[in-house]
């Protein structure tokens, strides 16, 4: 790979610093009359020419003096000591004697200059004009290198050069359009902005670059491949050939001690494999002409894509794409940033909930009415307040604490299991019997057998006179029956007497679990 | 007299009141999030969407398959305070911005177009988009401040499971502009993310007092409700407010939310809500809050010593219940007092202007819980204050 170009320190010093006006007019006086010709220019020739390169304003003896050093000290102007003249004090001989004159740098930073202002002002455009007039030169080519005379090789010689400037033509071009296809498509903001007043002309100049690229897109393919094939042509001739007789065509002056035709047959051979580059590389690789294809076609879509959503945004659709669109612009155009928290609340409710944690131990001994101040406060952490940190342990503590809970939880509940278990055995009866048979009860027990009684009181008899209930866990069933005779039973338990209608009942167990009363019953 | 149907009928509502304050907290809850939380819910839906229908009006959805459940929680009418942005998913947890909603939003249009994407072609279409909306500004890639909000954007949405990095993670983003990360897209939960009732792209811009046309609900009947309606609606934002805020003060109800809270239904409602939802109901003169003990169903807690602003509050919260409403000067001078009293405690304020920082960031912390009121140059407690005031043993500790 060829490094990047270094630029000489200091060439291009004149554009930048506080005086680069007087700087640039200066460089320009000289251009303009190295153009006429005239090479070197003494300080009243420079301030008259001033006036010519647009520089209008009053510049003292000193000011000009002073940048005339500056760009000599900078490489870009010589001075010229012109001895031949007459002079009679210090003054006058700088003033008449002293000549400047570009130098080859100087030379090279104003074209520097205007070729990088040309390209600030130039507009991108993609000619198929550029690219006939290269398929013709190759054609011309072909035509002149099979003729050997040697009076055809100052025609090959012009013939290449046309070629090349094409070459330099569409290169420039095409990097220049791409740019700015790129910008079109990168700076909407900028452009909308600008347009959206006025939609249609935003509209315009996009279907506009889009009809352009289509255009050149069609014609480009063919024309890439015509080139292509007339490159091909000419590159039977043999590169070597044709360079070698433009060279001879070309007549270049000959210095003594410099080998020009060298770097000229490399410069030829270079500016030779970037045509084969573009249209078609020896390598066999995709040529670069290719690429550009494939970037204004994205370009195109790209565009359309981007109409698409104008016609879009103005049929609005209530669809929820349309929603979130019409959200972005209130949130974008909300006053501060609290509207747009409170926007963003009420269209999305995504937020939390906000509660108090501290309770009190027990809520339920403050009646409720009671005025804050009057009621206990709840117990904030005493660390809290002195050292600014909460009792880490207790979350660790609870979480011990919760796996204790649970064991004694299930240890309750199985005790709690096995004395329901007792009491329904101890209730299960050996077929029906009267309640008045069960006499003495221990008071758990009898709790059971009211929720039993109860139970089945709750079920309407069926025809027989029947009542039928089971346990909500579905393991005792009750069968039970209004006594005919009226009877009363009295049941005894340690804590009091119950009285009530002497059923007549079956208690049985329908669990797995076969306790002796079912294994009795069944 | 317990049995084991009792105890299953325990751990049920148990589970039911912890779903329906997981849900409290965040409305959006996703199985690739919390796999614990969502299953709960999803066991659980059925009378979870009938709680939240009955008592506020929000519609639950439970969408088993695709892993999440999102609450429809319309927010109580009338003026909201700001205190719920949107959070960057980083450390910072800064609110969003302007820029990052914006942001979010634009996303959420574009991701709607297609089920897979990359973060590259996401960027693209947003600059697109930014470009021909009207009053949204261009949105530049190139910048680095840019790709940050636009990563944060997406970062949220990602939280919310709306997109799934496939491969690649969005943070790359924020070095490289040609980042690599590939998303699917889960169009139908972009669109549950909003809760309006009513579309924006319907509804008249927010006006002077904020975006009140889009949480506009028919089924409460708008200006002309009749008598069920607007029984229902008393009801139903009185809860709301309850389930949401912090403390809620009677002389900020309405006149028909005050008298349905006095009334013997309301008074049995709020508590048969706050006692299936395992929160503790405060009923005091001068309003009613909610305990979440277990702190499921908010976003921050108060007092705790989550960060030098709640701790000063507290401090602060003490001197506003024993000397009644002071200048917000006496309180800036308080917190200076509280920096020179511990040199080593809160560094970020141990600098100048750190007393009058740190007193607005608290006062900033009891605003949110409605604990205080900034009037003017004053600053009062508010009656639930008084919860927090120093007791008996704290007083001989000090």
């Amino acid at each position: 790979m060829a490094e990047p170009p270094r630029v000489p320190p200091e060439m291009f010093r004149f554009t930048s610093t506080e005086r680069a006006d007087l700087h640039t007019a200066v460089l320009h006086a000289f251009g303009e009359a190295g153009e006429r010709l005239v090479t070197a220019l003494t300080v009243d020739e420079v301030r008259e020419r001033l006036r010519s390169a647009g520089w209008y304003a009053p510049v003292s003896e000193q000011d000009l003096a002073g940048t005339l050093k500056q760009l000599a000290g900078w490489g870009l102007l010589d001075v010229i000591f012109n001895h031949a003249g007459s002079f009679a004090t210090a003054e006058e001989y700088e003033r008449r004697n002293l000549q400047y004159a570009l130098t080859r740098r100087g030379e090279a930073a104003l074209t520097g200059m205007r070729h990088a202002m040309a390209a600030l002002s130039s507009v991108g455009a993609l000619q198929t004009a550029v690219l006939d007039a290269l398929a013709d030169r190759l054609e011309e080519l072909d035509r002149l290198l099979r003729d050997p005379d040697p009076g055809r090789n100052r025609r090959i010689f012009t013939c290449l050069r046309e070629l090349e400037g094409h070459l330099d033509g569409l290169r420039a071009d095409i990097r220049g359009f791409n740019g700015e296809l790129q910008r079109l498509l990168r700076v909407e903001g900028a452009d909308v902005a600008a347009f959206h007043a006025d939609l249609a002309t935003f509209h315009e100049v996009k279907a506009a670059t889009v009809a352009y690229l289509q255009e050149f897109v069609t014609s480009l393919e063919r024309r890439g491949e015509t080139i292509a094939a007339a490159l091909e042509a000419v590159a039977g001739h043999g590169a070597g050939v044709l360079h070698a007789r433009a060279l001879d065509g070309a007549d270049l002056p000959r210095m003594p001690g410099t080998d020009q035709a060298t770097a000229w047959l490399a410069a030829r051979a270079a500016r030779w494999e970037a045509l084969r580059a573009w249209f078609a590389p020896e390598d066999g690789s995709a040529p670069r002409v290719r690429r550009l294809h494939d970037v204004a076609r994205r370009a195109i879509v790209s565009l359309l894509q981007v109409l698409d959503r104008i016609t879009d945004s103005r049929r609005r659709s209530s669809s929820a794409a349309a929603d979130f669109r019409t959200l972005a612009r209130w949130f974008a155009t909300a006053p501060g940033e609290d509207d747009a928290h409170r926007l963003w609340d009420a269209a999305f409710g995504l937020g939390s909930a906000r509660h108090a944690h501290l309770g009190h131990a027990d809520a339920e001994l403050i009646p409720a009415g009671v005025p804050w101040a009057e009621a206990e406060p709840v117990e904030v952490s005493a660390l809290l307040r002195s050292r600014g940190r909460t009792e880490r342990m207790g979350r660790t503590g609870k979480v011990r604490d919760v796996a204790a809970l649970k064991a004694g939880r299930r240890k309750r509940a199985e005790q709690e299991r096995a004395e329901l278990e007792a009491a329904w055995s101890a209730l299960a009866t050996t077929g029906a019997m009267r309640l008045s048979q069960l006499g003495k009860l221990d008071h758990d027990t009898f709790g059971r057998l009211l929720d039993l009684l109860g139970r089945a009181l709750a079920e309407r008899p069926d025809s027989t006179g029947f009542r039928r209930a089971v346990t909500s866990d579905g393991r005792v069933e009750i069968v039970l029956r209004t006594p005919e005779d009226g009877a009363v039973a009295v049941l005894r338990t340690p804590e009091g007497w119950f009285r009530g209608p002497d059923y007549l009942i079956d208690v049985r167990t329908l669990g797995e679990t076969g306790l002796h009363g079912r294994a009795a019953g069944a | 007299m317990s049995s084991l149907a009792n105890q299953l009928v325990r751990a049920e509502k148990e589970e039911i009141a912890r779903a329906i304050r997981t849900l409290l907290g965040r409305p959006l809850v996703s199985r690739h999030d919390d796999p614990a939380a969502f299953d709960l819910i999803r066991k659980r839906r059925g009378p979870l969407i009938q709680w939240f229908d009955y008592f506020c009006g929000w519609r639950l959805v439970v969408e088993p398959r695709q892993g999440y459940a999102r609450l429809v929680k319309t927010g109580p009418p009338g003026p909201r305070a700001a205190s719920r942005p949107a959070r960057r998913r980083r450390t910072t947890r800064a609110p969003f911005d302007r820029r990052r909603y914006t942001l979010l939003c634009l996303c959420s249009a574009e991701l709607l177009t297609s089920p897979v994407t990359t973060i590259g072609m996401l960027a693209r279409r947003v600059v697109q988009a930014a470009a021909v909306e009207p009053d949204v500004p261009a949105f530049d890639p190139v910048r680095n401040e840019e790709r940050a909000a636009f990563v944060d954007a997406v970062k949220l949405l990602e939280h919310y499971g709306a997109v799934t990095a496939m491969d690649g993670v969005t943070e790359a983003y924020l070095g490289d502009e040609d980042a690599k990360v590939l998303y699917r897209v889960d169009t139908t939960r972009v669109i549950r993310l909003l809760a309006a009732p009513v579309p924006p792209s319907g509804a008249r811009p927010p006006g002077e007092d904020g975006p009140a046309e889009l949480t506009a609900e028919a089924r409460y009947g708008g200006d002309e409700p009749t008598g069920t309606q607007r029984a229902l609606w008393a009801r139903h934002s009185l809860i709301r407010r309850l389930l949401d805020e912090p403390v809620v003060y009677r002389d900020e109800l309405t006149p028909a939310q005050s008298a349905y809270a006095a009334s013997l239904t309301g008074c049995r409602l709020l508590r048969r809500a706050a006692e299936e939802a395992g929160f503790v109901l405060e009923e005091r003169a001068e309003g009613l809050l909610l305990v979440d003990p277990d702190a499921i169903a908010t976003d921050t807690r108060f007092p705790d010593d989550g960060s030098h602003a709640k701790v000063a509050a507290l401090l602060m919260l003490d001197l506003l219940v024993t000397s009644g409403p002071v200048t917000a000067g006496r309180l800036d001078a308080e917190a200076a007092r509280l920096l020179r009293r511990f040199p080593q405690w809160a560094r970020a304020y141990q600098s100048d202007g750190g007393g009058p920082r740190l007193a607005a960031d608290a006062l900033e912390v009891l605003t949110q819980f409605g604990l205080a009121r900034r009037s003017g140059d004053q600053v009062a407690a508010l009656p639930a204050a008084a919860r927090y005031r120093v007791g008996r043993a704290v007083q001989e500790d000090s």
